[in-house]
């Protein structure tokens, strides 16, 4: 599916096995092979699409989405730890709206912003910071305690800068999520 | 920095000197560069790296200089050029297609209010304080010889051979493809940072020794250089040695670069040549090179013997230690040229430029014959 | 998507002639036209520290020589360094109350490199106390350059005398006499002190030459080298006054302040994007983009491309406006925008040095490729107050289109974005007459409009399918409110579109 939006424009039907996706009052679609672990501190905020294979840990702190989140196939969701001279603590995850989040990407972080996207394959280390509209490329290492500013977009390993994005991110990113849920349906079965 | 510096008002004005290999950025009055960059920029259509000597048209250069240029102002000196003044530090033999697209660029894309051309080899004394001497320039792409005599460049003596980082990587690649199997194209940056990190330049007793079949010399140790993540590329010590001796292996007209800095003193007066010969001074990036002076010097000494040079009578060659690292020093003297008055006095106005739609050079005989333009080039202390 | 990662399929012309992506592009409101980063002037509008995310006055990033004060990055890997706590045990470990003494270091958490590698000692406070280096040569290169400045500064003085004294008029009593000041001085009995400007400044000290030189060491030959304790380029250019050879001497850099960025139109100085103050914001105070005022053309699917074949072509319109508006697809007409570059008085970029200077200085605005549709340009506009400046020459586009496209007879309306829609389940009810050759679906403020294109029949297989088209659309001026009628203004604005469909594939 991956390859064909980036070729063309408009977003084709993202389809899924009804049977294998819970559906929420708010509109979260979860997957049910993916790991959520402690769901109780797990926070969905309404229209998340959460795909096979992904996990989130609850169980060490707690982690809130906002709307319009996307996670996609084996992104693990980890709330980062800091260690202190008598052991370490476990400190919690939020990611803002309209947040997607690439395949088998791992987040460490602690702050994700609104309007951010990250691509698949990347590692986003501890404690990191990604400020609302940033776009992460795909392959990324951002190194622990990175601090991504607005508006820019980090790519390598370790993740440096390479360059910066159009004032109408927020907008870009605000539809790109909406009509990805909105193509995200189940299969039709004749 | 003195006090007085940071409490003055005034604008801050950016010297700029932009290299083949790598362009220094720094403001008037300062004694370093801010930054040395790689003079790249990135290519919006293939998000890759493209180096600005790598042009393949006018309009090319000038849309790659108007983002290089876009990201020296507002990613490293983070003021807006408009209005403004800059210095451009630049070789005399700098080619006109680059000078003029540089110009349309700063006057037309970033409005800056006037600009001050200086000669690299003149400005390079300042820090010196002398103002006459041998400067040579031994860059990426070529070495550049001038001789500068009482703040005038003597450009009818100047000498040019295609010597610098950029020979140097093409032979270092070629060492190392003979004795690597498999390896052809290393990448310039792999080149580079062998040559920087592994190569020095040797004595002239062991160069003698390097090119016989049998040697009694015993090679300096090999290093084994991490490569491609788990492969390691043998830099023979042989190779460490030997990669820089093509700067004095002579062409086929006897050329190299001992000989060019002598045939430049030999263009020069009969009364300065002594005087030259004891006040050399070396610039640019590839003279930092361990031991690079000291075979300089040895060089010169032995080619004074060569027949050819019997009747410079040069008793002694003296060398000049400026105060700051060689690959800048270039630019410290703009730096300081750009602090004084001679930056009103001599800077190429908007004004003039829309009128004459043209940047004053010494080549231009207009430029030349009509004594009401900025003499850009002529000495001033 | 496809502008956040994916190739730019659709490409919008700007007035300057360079190829964009809508995302890429602005709208000038007073101009009615489109701009690009190329062609508009930037502008510094606050500077702040990307890592701690404080806005910086610029008075104070100048001190600092555009670099945070508190925050540094790695010289080894340049990536941030992290303060971190070093607890050494009580002061004084008989008396348990006594507070424990917190030390702090600089460490990178991708490299391992800290500050405790290279000796510096730890600090008692977590902001600062970094011990900074000088530049040895300072007070050498100081005198230097303030000498300089003093003979730069009497030579200019004494020039600007010499003018003066051309351009005088009137002789002096002195020089007719012969009598000069200083020896009138000493007639009235004045000690003769030297005028500032004859005063020549003492030149500095010159620098001495040395013929002995630094030998190559002995133990280069003998002892191997460890890579790892060897810097690179890099590591040596991030310090560029000291560049250290050896890891040793490598020390901890401030961190490289970040600047937000504002755009202004050249031709009517007004500004096309003004980003707000605080640095975390990704809100605009003025955000003149091309993305909220132009229809935005999406590619959605072609049939297979096949030299010389006639195929169908469908794209998605969207009305990012809140007025309702009409599009008709013209030809690309090429011709038109080349002319409009000639109008502009330009000289060729191509053309020979001498003259290739792409000079304009500023013209009243004209707009040749905009005909009103209803009433006439606001006479404010016209009498903006303009700055002598240049502007950037548009060039005539360049893109090779290898495609026709069959021009649909009719136009379409696109009514008004809303943002209730969304929330709104319930089937649409349109009224507009629709061609049905035209549109295949639409749905609120979008249409999918079909079109026929046909590849050139000259095409190999493989070959990349371009092709353009002229959208015209009406666009709603709600700036500034027209004084003597309040309907908003209408204009019939062009814009060209290139779509870029694909390769030529072979025949079934």
């Amino acid at each position: 599916m991956m390859s064909k939006i980036s070729r063309t424009m408009e977003l084709q039907d993202i389809n899924y096995n009804k049977l294998d996706y819970v559906e929420t009052a708010s509109g979260n679609k979860v997957c049910r092979q993916t790991v959520l672990c402690g769901s109780q501190n797990i926070i969905l905020q309404g229209k998340v699409i959460v795909q096979a294979e992904a996990i989130i840990r609850g169980d060490l702190a707690n982690v809130k989405t906002g709307r319009y989140c996307i996670i996609s196939k084996e992104a693990v969701l980890r709330p980062p730890y800091k260690k202190f001279s008598k052991g370490v603590a476990f400190f919690p995850l939020s990611i803002g709206d309209h947040v997607f989040i690439g395949e088998r990407t791992l987040i460490n972080a602690a702050q994700i912003g609104n309007y951010v996207h990250i691509g698949k394959n990347c590692v986003i280390g501890r404690r990191c910071i990604l400020r609302d509209c940033c776009v992460i490329e795909d392959n990324t290492i951002l190194a622990p305690e990175t601090v991504v500013p607005p508006f820019s977009r980090y790519g390598g390993a370790p993740g440096v800068p390479v360059g910066d994005l159009p004032e109408c991110q927020p907008d870009l990113m605000i539809d790109y999520t909406r009509s990805y849920y909105q193509h995200f349906q189940p299969t039709k079965l004749i | 920095m003195p006090l007085y510096e940071t409490l003055s008002t005034e604008k801050l004005i950016v010297v700029l000197d932009i290299g083949t290999a790598f362009t220094k950025f720094g403001f008037t009055s300062e004694f370093a560069p801010r930054y040395i960059i790689r003079s790249e920029v990135r290519c919006k259509k293939t998000n890759s790296l493209r180096r600005i000597c790598d042009y393949n048209s006018p309009e090319d250069l000038y849309d790659l200089l108007v983002e290089f240029i876009h990201t020296i102002y507002f990613k490293y000196a983070l003021t807006s050029p408009k209005d403004r003044p800059i210095v451009i530090v630049e070789s005399l033999l700098c080619p006109t297609l680059f000078r003029e697209t540089l110009a349309k660029v700063l006057f037309l894309q970033y409005e800056v209010s006037s600009i001050l051309v200086l000669p690299s080899h003149l400005v390079a004394l300042a820090s010196l304080a002398i103002d006459t001497a041998l400067v040579i320039d031994v860059g990426y792409k070529e070495a550049v010889t001038i001789p500068i005599c009482y703040g005038l460049p003597i450009v009818q003596a100047w000498q040019a051979l295609p010597l610098g980082g950029e020979y140097i990587h093409y032979n270092l690649k070629n060492l190392l493809s003979n004795c690597n199997t498999g390896i052809q194209n290393l990448s310039e940056t792999v080149l580079e940072d062998i040559k920087i990190r592994c190569c020095f330049v040797t004595k002239s007793s062991r160069a003698k020794q390097l090119n016989l079949a049998k040697s009694e010399i015993v090679p300096p140790p090999d290093v084994k250089y991490p490569y491609a993540g788990a492969e390691t590329l043998l830099v023979a010590g042989k190779i460490r040695e030997k990669v820089f001796e093509i700067m004095y292996e002579e062409d086929n007209d006897h050329l190299c670069l001992s000989t060019m800095i002598l045939d430049a003193i030999l263009k020069v007066d009969i009364d300065l040549r002594q005087k030259l010969a004891e006040n050399l001074v070396l610039i640019g990036g590839t003279v930092m090179t361990l031991g690079f002076k000291a075979r300089l010097k040895e060089e010169l000494q032995k080619q004074l013997l060569n027949e050819r040079y019997q009747i410079l009578n040069i008793k002694e060659f003296r060398f000049h230690s400026p105060p700051c690292k060689e690959n800048y020093a270039a630019w410290l003297g703009g730096a300081i040229y750009g602090a004084t008055d001679f930056l009103s006095m001599k800077a190429v106005s908007k004004d003039f430029y829309l009128r004459e739609k043209h940047l004053p050079d010494w080549i231009n005989l207009k430029d030349v014959t009509n004594m009401k333009l900025p003499d850009y080039t002529t000495r001033v202390l | 998507m496809s502008y956040i990662t994916g190739p730019d399929v659709v490409k919008y012309a700007c007035t300057c002639g360079l190829l964009k992506p809508i995302p890429q592009l602005y709208f000038c409101k007073h101009c009615l036209q489109i701009r690009c980063r190329f062609c508009v002037c930037h502008e510094v509008d606050s500077i702040f520290c990307g890592k701690c995310s404080e806005n910086i006055p610029s008075a104070e990033a100048r001190v600092k020589k555009n670099r945070c004060a508190n925050c540094f990055i790695c010289p080894s890997c340049q990536q941030e360094l992290s303060t971190r706590i070093a607890s050494k045990g009580p002061a004084n470990p008989d008396d348990a109350k006594s507070p424990i003494k917190k030390t702090y270091y600089l460490s990178c958490y991708f490299c391992r490199w800290s500050s405790r590698d290279v000796g510096i000692p730890d600090q008692p406070s977590a902001t600062g106390g970094w011990p900074e280096r000088e530049n040895v040569h300072i007070n050498r290169l100081q005198e230097v350059l303030d000498t300089y400045k003093q003979i730069m500064h009497s030579e200019k003085q004494q020039k600007e005398s010499d003018k003066r004294k051309q351009r005088g008029k009137f002789v002096s009593y002195t020089d007719k006499t012969g009598v000069t000041a200083s020896a009138l001085r000493k007639r009235i009995g004045l000690p003769d002190i030297p005028h500032a400007m004859l005063k020549k400044p003492k030149p500095p000290e010159p620098a001495v030459a040395k013929a002995e030189v630094d030998e190559l060491p002995e133990s280069i030959f003998t002892e191997p080298i460890k890579l790892m304790e060897v810097t690179t380029i890099e590591q040596r250019l991030m310090q560029p006054e000291c560049q250290p050879l050896t890891v040793d001497k490598l020390f901890p850099v401030h961190k490289q302040l970040s600047i937000k960025q504002s755009l202004r139109c050249r031709t009517c100085e007004h500004n096309v994007s003004k980003p707000e103050y605080n640095p975390n914001s990704v809100k605009f105070k003025i955000q003149l983009l091309a993305y909220c005022y132009i229809p935005e053309v999406r590619f959605v699917t072609v049939e297979p491309l096949r030299a010389g074949q006639t195929v169908e072509l469908i794209i998605k319109f969207t009305n990012p406006t809140q007025y309702q508006t009409t599009i008709t697809i013209l030809d690309l007409d090429l011709d038109e925008q080349a002319q409009y570059v000639e109008e502009q008085k330009l000289i060729d970029l191509t053309q020979n040095l001498e003259q290739a200077l792409s000079l304009q200085e500023k013209q009243p605005m004209s707009l040749p490729s905009l005909p009103y549709s209803s009433g006439s340009q606001p006479s404010s506009l016209l009498s903006l107050p303009r700055l002598p400046s240049v502007i950037v020459k548009p060039r005539k586009i360049f893109t090779e289109t290898n495609c026709d496209v069959a021009i649909p007879e009719s136009s379409f309306i696109l009514p008004p974005r809303d943002d209730a829609a969304e929330y709104d389940d319930s089937s649409e009810v349109h009224n507009f007459e629709d061609d049905p050759k035209l549109i295949k679906w639409r749905k609120s403020n979008k249409a999918f409009v079909k079109l026929a294109v046909t590849p050139r029949a000259d095409l190999k297989l493989g070959d990349e399918v371009v092709c353009g088209f002229t959208m015209q659309h009406i666009y709603t001026n709600v700036l500034p409110p027209a004084v003597e009628n309040k309907q908003p203004q209408k204009y019939d604005h062009k814009v060209r579109v290139f779509l870029t469909l694909g390769k030529v594939v072979g025949s079934e």
